[in-house]
């Protein structure tokens, strides 16, 4: 707090001289609510500057103006750029809050509709009572916060600053770190007239929330929390200056309920929070685009007002506008995005944007974005967003096209079809949005892509080869090397050596490096050693080479054998490897004369009886891969070890050699809302991170839910993982028997760390499930993954909703005696340990229940979802909490519902849950 | 030239002669065809030349009938129509050009046909005069390249094509065409991969850009170093290769379309000729004669192209949903486009609009290869005529050059790729038709091993085709060798194809002696019992099930007479003296393994029939004998079962090419001239232009 420098820069100084350029309309001179108006330049930096730059001077981000910065053409602050915010601070932002008032003729064309940023006087209102609670901070006026209102005394500005200072420097102490950046005087708010409402009066209570807001404790989840709360525009405006201050990503996980505030609640709210948005979706294309969708889902909604839905969709408009509308577009006020411009524009004409002549087409480059036809395009998209939005209409009007056809088979086929048709369109700059790191997706490996089980929708699951960048707008991109390539990269060379481990080895059989040169690797068959090949032991059969042609390697191939594997797709070689396949056996085969009825060599007997052994032998699958199964084509993808169909895809890739490959998955969705599921994912993440602080070992897989409208999006696809369901069709065991093949028997550690984290996660989705009443749980949406864990998945019906015929399930959540002998049995310490957490997650969860609630409850304001319908659906959920109970009565509790959930499993009479939420003891 | 096309030519002639007034172009090649330069007293003689209506018949019947003395006379005249021709190719108006290509038609097929008997040579020296040919020829195809790679008219592209097309065909030996060596050096090449990458142009040109290529790879093949076989294998561009296999898929598709129809018809009924009325007004009415040999050419680009470009393999697998064919523009064949030039609707292309592929639900996901193997299976059904047998002789090569590919092998075992493939079968009086609907979805590679069954079994006639049954076997070979070697144990109904192979095998031994004056038996027998001695020997590796190795026993001890009784002829053979002894006694010993096991078990299952006092055994009781028997019977282990002689084209086939080449030569040339006369539309295009 000590330091007061700051002299103006000299740009800085060229921008004071210059208001009078960019502030051609006084109209917009409030439209930044905590900077001091342009018109008021002079003042501001003669008598108050110090004071304000001593007060900007502990912002720990500088605030950015809430505009971009809008030139007029030809303005002579073409130079400004250079002087943002990020740039000059911490005294910048005095000033360019000044150029970043928008003037009417730099907003984009239609604006007309769009109004201006933000109110000014509403602004200025802000400003005002954040002033006042300052100073009600050193008692001055009491009054009840926020019922009752006094005007506020009319004063002069210097002495209102003194006012401040004052009351400031009282504070130093206590909140020296957290001192924000949200007080702004202006001294023009004198001359207005303070609205009568707001600024009034407050109390101690007052003072003790601003104490709050200050204070080290206040995260993003409360200032949500508030502002939902709230009805004061200016906490509002103030909580929403204060979203600058937090870390992105911390706000980002809120992005849905600001979104939701925005459209649903007052006016005012949206004033505030419009700032911030704003400037996020200026700074990130991603999260610019995250908006959009989530502002699409809800303006889509039928039951929302016409005036709010054109709300949702001017914000959407305004954030989906290029930059700029004329002139370069420019990277937003300031922050991380600083170079983009420049690098941006290099990026477009790297998408291929040359024009469409001869040249250009003999060396095709990745095309522009013409991965969609090009629909109706009700405004001009941004340039920048329009490659990423054409890729997921694109994959999202794959679903919508596969619906259609009757069969899996059909849709199967159709979807690698469209797919490898995608793949030859890909546009240059795009990515999952559901993946956490930057990359650019360079390649959608047709044939790996499959088919979710699903009657009238057709949700897939698509793998997505990417390259990572260090940023998505900035990074170069990657080059397009075509498919064929791949051949030529395979040289003759390498393929001796890597012989036909690719082609040869099955979905299920991982670890061995298998190959046809080093032939006896472990598989299935290194028991029986088979000797087809003559000539290697004159004594006969018992030779314990495995000369069988060399490819005896592999145990299992019935299953899948993976032909995208194509590094060995050169014909040529066939003979030689024919002949020679596998390099032990070499010297051997080589022996063998081409013409079979030439018995040179001494003649080599074999039984029958062998041939039809090592038959029925190879026949008995291993247990790990499944069967292919026409009906339900994902089981097989799914079973296979996420790390062995990684190292799979990289061999077929063309980019699999770069350093930067990954894969990604996702599962794109169409036809259904998944707002719902983003809810329960919140729920899910706060939950986890819950349980971290307490130290309470839960476990719990939250998945990335991206809604791109009210009927699309997509979902992040858990690994290694899959559907109880498809665990018994395919293995036919029970639970244990299938935990005791794929994890070793009862006593090794294999078994009991899978039993250990079967208990973390069946807790603590049980928790869930009771928690947000998770209904429709059958064995397809509850999932095993390959360390045991159990995870349960799709929320389509929580809450308030549950599915129309099957009434409601009876239980607090589900437990199977499946589920139980997997922990033991219900007598075992595992089931006695499952309790306990039972009742430490509660406890837990009870303490941070807040952290809960607040998601769910800003969502239900005015929302169509059916599981936040009816009033009881967030008094349910409270009251699920158990507050009034003790510990005591709450371990109690606990061993209810779990003999209250086992017990439905037998007689499905059971009531207890509606005697549990009806809070009887 | 036909005899047909000249008369029609004549006629015209005749008819516009009644007319006083000959036409001013007609007066003006009169003029050429004199002693003198035509520019002598008309300085603006050629620019007028080329604004006149080209009379393409009367050109060229003048140029046939010039003798070999007036030659030396009006040679001069004539290099200086070429060569003003090839500059006009660079004229801005474009009736100028239009005119100028239609000219050098006529030019390079009037002076063949009158030239029949002299060298290739001397037809240079003609049209273009030894010195200057290299340069002039250097400009026409420059000229040619620049039209076609040019963002000018599509009909002027297409007439540059056709152009080509007729240079190339003039002679019934290609590889005697000797202008083509200008065309080898100045190549067009990638203007004909342009073409075919982009999606408009190939929907207009494909067909024609494809068989152009196809032609041009079979110059002097054996002989030179022809450079469209060098670039053509090292194409690796996709969209192009992509282009170049639908171009294929689209011929191909429209005539198997073509087929079922005329089929339907024939099938006659109330209902099927409604819907065939109703058909027909949706189909061009190119349909007039569905012969095979229509799409010899494709047939052979597309050999040319899996041959040739080790990277067309991948386009063969790639799938994308079948088109409506009812609506695109390509030809089944060459003879006349659908509409007029010019006028051709867009093509309707899945690159070339997404939503296109939107609508129908009930469109099959298809890829070439399936398109190619239902093709195959319709020309393999009837292999009388000759033509047919050509195009399934090549379609047999094709798909051995498939089964070789370890990458095609790869995508033809893929068990994530799974399709449902609609062979043809041939209607047959012991089987019933119709069960095709019920065909599951599976491997590729099934559909091939069954297109190899219906061959198999449906040809065992006089006229033995010998040589396709040699390729058949062996693609079967191929396969399972692969499968063997890649452990893959593919479900698919192996009996069928046992039987198959042991009813070949008795077709074989009661022909015999009209067999044997023809063909060598003794090595598609050998090839025969290798493929059950695969079976025997490794079926372990690639046999779907235990019992599948139990039924196979089954089945040689059921039909043990068939191996007996060739084991006594070959034997009987092999003890004689004479051309047939070495192959025959090959034959003997490969089948040791199969008298092995009936020697073993028809006693045991006698015994058990004795013991238990059945008289027949049931299939269930044969396969448990077998099961509890296999310990005592010993096999040898046959040397090379899983080796095979991989296909080289040269030089066993290249005769085959050769006369393959030819045909299509002829009948291109043919189909050629007639769409090249009636230009009027083209002229009307440009006439509006300018």
């Amino acid at each position: 707090m000590a330091d007061t420098e700051v002299s103006l820069s000299p740009a800085l100084h060229t921008l004071h001289l210059s208001p009078a350029h960019s502030s051609t309309s006084p109209a917009t001179t409030f439209s930044c609510p905590s900077s001091p108006s342009s018109s008021s330049y002079s003042s501001c930096s003669e008598s108050s500057s110090d004071y304000h730059h001593h007060h900007h001077h502990h912002h720990h981000r500088p605030r950015p103006p809430l505009q971009r910065p809008r030139l007029p053409p030809g303005s002579d602050l073409g130079s400004s750029p250079s002087a943002s915010p990020r740039s000059s601070s911490p005294s910048g932002s005095v000033d360019s809050s000044s150029d970043s008032c928008p003037s009417p003729e730099d907003l984009p064309p239609d604006s007309d509709v769009v109004s201006p940023v933000i109110d000014p006087a509403v602004a200025l209102r802000a400003c005002q009572e954040v002033l006042l609670k300052v100073k009600l901070q050193s008692g001055e006026v009491p009054a009840d916060y926020p019922g009752c209102t006094s005007p506020p005394p009319e004063r002069s500005p210097e002495e209102e600053e003194q006012q401040e200072e004052e009351s400031e420097e009282q504070q130093q102490e206590e909140e020296e770190e957290d001192q924000t950046t949200c007080l702004p005087s202006s001294p023009q708010e004198v001359v207005v007239t303070p609205s009568p409402s707001s600024s009034s009066s407050s109390s101690s209570k007052q003072s003790l929330l601003l104490r709050l807001f200050e204070s080290k404790l206040f995260d993003v989840s409360m200032a949500i929390s508030y502002m939902y709360k709230s009805k004061e525009p200016g906490v509002q405006a103030y909580l929403g200056n204060r979203l600058f201050g937090f870390p992105d990503d911390q706000v980002d996980f809120f992005l849905p309920q600001l979104l939701h505030m925005y459209v649903h609640m007052d006016p005012d709210l949206g004033d505030a929070l419009q700032p911030y948005l704003v400037h996020r979706c200026g700074a990130s294309v991603s999260f610019c685009l995250l908006s959009a969708w989530l502002l699409a889902a809800c303006c889509s909604d039928s039951s929302l007002s016409a005036h709010r839905r054109s709300r949702g969709a001017r914000l959407r408009r305004l954030i989906l506008a290029p930059p700029l509308g004329h002139g370069p577009p420019d990277p937003g006020p300031s922050g991380p995005s600083g170079p983009q411009p420049r690098t941006h524009r290099r990026a477009h004409s790297g998408l291929g944007a040359e024009p469409d002549g001869p040249a250009s087409r003999r060396s095709h480059q990745r095309s522009k974005s013409d991965t969609t036809a090009a629909g109706e395009r009700p405004y001009e998209e941004a340039e920048r967003v329009r490659p990423q939005r054409d890729f997921l209409r694109a994959l999202v009007s794959i679903g919508r096209r596969l619906a259609r056809l009757p069969s899996k088979e059909q849709r199967s086929a159709r979807l690698s079809a469209e797919l490898r048709l995608l793949n030859l369109s890909l546009p240059g700059r795009v990515w999952l949005p559901t993946a956490a790191r930057p990359h650019h997706v360079v390649r959608l490996p047709p044939r790996q892509a499959v088919v979710l089980n699903s009657k009238d929708k057709a949700p897939y699951l698509l793998y997505v080869e990417v390259l990572d960048c260090e940023d998505l707008q900035t990074s170069a991109l990657p080059l397009r090397i075509p498919e064929t390539r791949l051949h030529h990269a395979h040289s003759a060379e390498e393929l001796a050596p890597a012989g036909h481990a690719g082609s040869c080895s099955p979905g299920g059989q991982s670890s061995a490096p298998a190959g046809h040169a080093g032939s006896c690797s472990p598989g299935g068959l290194s028991s029986a050693p088979a000797v087809h090949a003559g000539s290697c032991s004159p004594g006969g059969l018992s030779s314990a080479a495995a000369v069988h042609a060399g490819s005896c390697s592999l145990g299992n191939l019935s299953a899948v054998v993976n032909y995208d594997d194509d590094d060995e797709a050169w014909a040529t070689d066939d003979l030689g490897q024919l002949r020679v396949e596998g390099g032990s056996s070499d010297d051997l085969t080589s022996q063998f004369s081409v013409d079979s009825s030439t018995e040179n060599a001494e003649p080599v007997y074999i039984a029958a009886g062998d041939i039809r052994r090592r038959l029925s032998e190879s026949l008995a699958r291993p247990p790990s891969s499944f069967r292919r199964d026409p009906e339900d084509p994902s089981a097989l993808a799914l079973k296979e070890p996420w790390a062995e169909k990684v190292r799979r895809i990289r061999e077929s890739s063309p980019y699999g050699s770069l350093p930067t490959w990954r894969l990604l998955s996702v599962i794109v969705k169409c036809g259904d809302d998944l707002r719902q599921e983003l809810v329960a994912s919140q729920v899910l993440t706060q939950l986890q991170s819950i349980w971290a602080l307490e130290r309470v070992p839960l476990w719990v897989k939250p998945y990335k839910i991206l809604v791109m409208s009210s009927d699309s999006g997509m979902i992040e696809p858990l690994v290694n993982a899959v559907s109880l369901h498809q665990v018994k069709k395919q293995s036919q065991l029970s639970l244990l028997d299938y935990f005791l093949q794929e994890h070793g028997s009862s006593s090794s550690e294999g078994f009991l760390s899978a039993q250990r984290n079967f208990v973390y996660s069946c807790a603590a989705y049980s928790l869930l499930c009771y928690l947000l009443q998770v209904k429709d749980r059958h064995n397809g949406n509850i999932l095993l993954d390959s360390e045991g864990h159990l995870i349960h998945i799709d929320f389509g019906f929580i809450l308030s909703s549950s599915p129309r015929n099957l009434g409601f399930e009876t239980s607090a959540f589900k437990l199977t005696a499946e589920f139980v002998d997997v922990m033991g049995g219900a007598l075992g310490d595992m089931f006695v340990y499952y309790k306990v957490l039972l009742l430490q997650g509660l406890l837990a969860a009870r303490k941070h229940m807040d952290k809960i609630l607040n998601i769910v409850e800003i969502m239900q304001q005015g929302s169509p979802l059916p599981c936040l319908q009816g009033p009881g659906s967030l008094r349910g959920l409270k009251e699920r909490f158990l507050l009034s109970l003790t510990e005591e009565q709450l371990q109690l509790q606990v061993e209810r519902m779990v003999e209250a959930s086992l017990r439905s499993v037998t007689t499905r009479l059971y009531d207890g849950f509606q005697y549990l939420t009806n809070g009887i003891m | 030239m036909s005899q047909v096309e000249k008369k029609v030519g004549l006629l015209r002639r005749s008819s516009s002669s009644k007319k006083p007034l000959k036409e001013k172009v007609v007066l003006m090649y009169d003029e050429i065809f004199a002693k003198e330069d035509p520019s002598k007293h008309n300085p603006r003689f050629w620019d007028e030349l080329f604004l006149m209506k080209v009379n393409l018949e009367y050109l060229e019947s003048k140029l046939e009938s010039v003798d070999g003395e007036e030659v030396q006379r009006i040679q001069d005249n004539i290099n200086s129509l070429f060569h003003h021709c090839v500059q006009a190719l660079g004229e801005e108006h474009q009736i100028k050009v239009v005119n100028a290509l239609q000219t050098l038609c006529a030019l390079f097929r009037g002076v063949h046909q009158k030239n029949k008997s002299s060298s290739g040579f001397d037809i240079i020296n003609m049209l273009m005069g030894f010195d200057k040919a290299e340069l002039r020829m250097k400009d026409l195809m420059e000229s040619l390249d620049s039209l076609l790679c040019g963002d000018g008219s599509e009909s002027l592209k297409s007439l540059c094509l056709k152009l080509l097309l007729c240079l190339v065909t003039v002679t019934d030996n290609i590889s005697q065409n000797t202008i083509l060596e200008y065309v080898m050096i100045n190549s067009i090449f990638e203007a004909i991969l342009q073409i075919l990458s982009d999606v408009s142009s190939r929907g207009q040109h494909g067909y024609d850009a494809v068989v152009l290529l196809a032609l041009l790879v079979n110059y002097r093949k054996y002989e030179s170093v022809n450079p469209y076989i060098v670039k053509l294998s090292i194409v690796d561009d996709e969209p192009t290769l992509d282009g170049m296999g639908m171009v294929v898929h689209h011929a191909l598709t429209e005539y198997s379309r073509q087929y079922k129809a005329k089929e339907e018809e024939n099938q006659g009924g109330f209902f099927s000729t409604l819907t065939t009325m109703v058909g027909n007004m949706f189909i061009a009415d190119a349909d007039e004669k569905l012969s095979v040999q229509t799409n010899e050419a494709i047939l052979l680009a597309l050999y040319e192209a899996v041959h040739l470009n080790r990277n067309f393999i991948t386009v063969l697998a790639q799938s994308h949903p079948e088109i409506d064919m009812g609506v695109t523009s390509i030809t089944p064949s060459p003879t006349t486009p659908p509409t007029p030039l010019g006028t051709s609707p867009p093509s309707l292309d899945a690159m070339n609009n997404q939503e296109q592929l939107t609508l129908d639900p009930n469109l099959q996901t298809s890829n070439l290869l399936i398109t190619f193997l239902k093709y195959a299976s319709i020309v393999m059904q009837d292999t009388k005529e000759e033509h047919r047998l050509n195009s399934a002789r090549l379609c047999l090569i094709i798909l051995t050059c498939i089964a070789e590919d370890q990458y095609a092998d790869s995508f033809l075992h893929d068990d994530n790729m799974n399709f449902r493939v609609n062979l043809h079968k041939m209607p047959m009086r012991h089987r019933k038709k119709g069960v095709d609907k019920n065909i599951p979805c599976r491997p590729l590679v099934c559909a091939v091993l069954d297109l190899m069954v219906e061959f198999i079994v449906t040809h065992m006639m006089k006229e033995f085709p010998m040589d396709l049954y040699m390729r058949c076997v062996q693609i079967i070979h191929k396969l399972i060798c692969y499968q063997k070697k890649c452990r893959i144990r593919l479900h698919y109904t192996w009996r069928e194809l046992w039987s198959a192979l042991i009813n070949l095998l008795k077709f074989l031994l009661s022909n015999e002696t009209t067999l044997l004056a023809k063909h060598n038996i003794f090595h598609l027998a050998l090839l025969v019992v290798n493929l059950f001695n695969m079976f025997i020997t490794y079926g372990d590796t690639f046999l779907p099930t235990s019992n599948s190795y139990d039924e196979l026993y089954y089945e040689v001890v059921r039909m043990h007479q068939v191996f007996d009784n060739l084991y006594c002829m070959v034997l009987r053979v092999s003890t004689n003296t004479g051309q047939w002894k070495e192959p025959a006694s090959k034959v003997t010993h490969s089948l040791v393994n199969v008298r092995a096991i009936i020697n073993h078990f028809n006693p045991k299952i006698e015994s058990y029939a004795a013991v238990n006092h059945i008289s027949q055994l049931s299939e269930e009781q044969v396969l448990e004998v077998v099961r509890t028997n296999y310990d005592t019977l010993t096999l040898k282990l046959q040397d090379g079962l899983d080796q095979f002689e991989r296909y080289s084209e040269q030089p066993r086939e290249a005769a085959f090419f050769k006369e393959l080449v030819r045909s299509i030569s002829l009948n291109v040339r043919r189909n050629v001239s007639l769409s090249t006369m009636s230009q009027d539309l083209l002229l009307k295009e440009f006439s509006t232009i300018s």
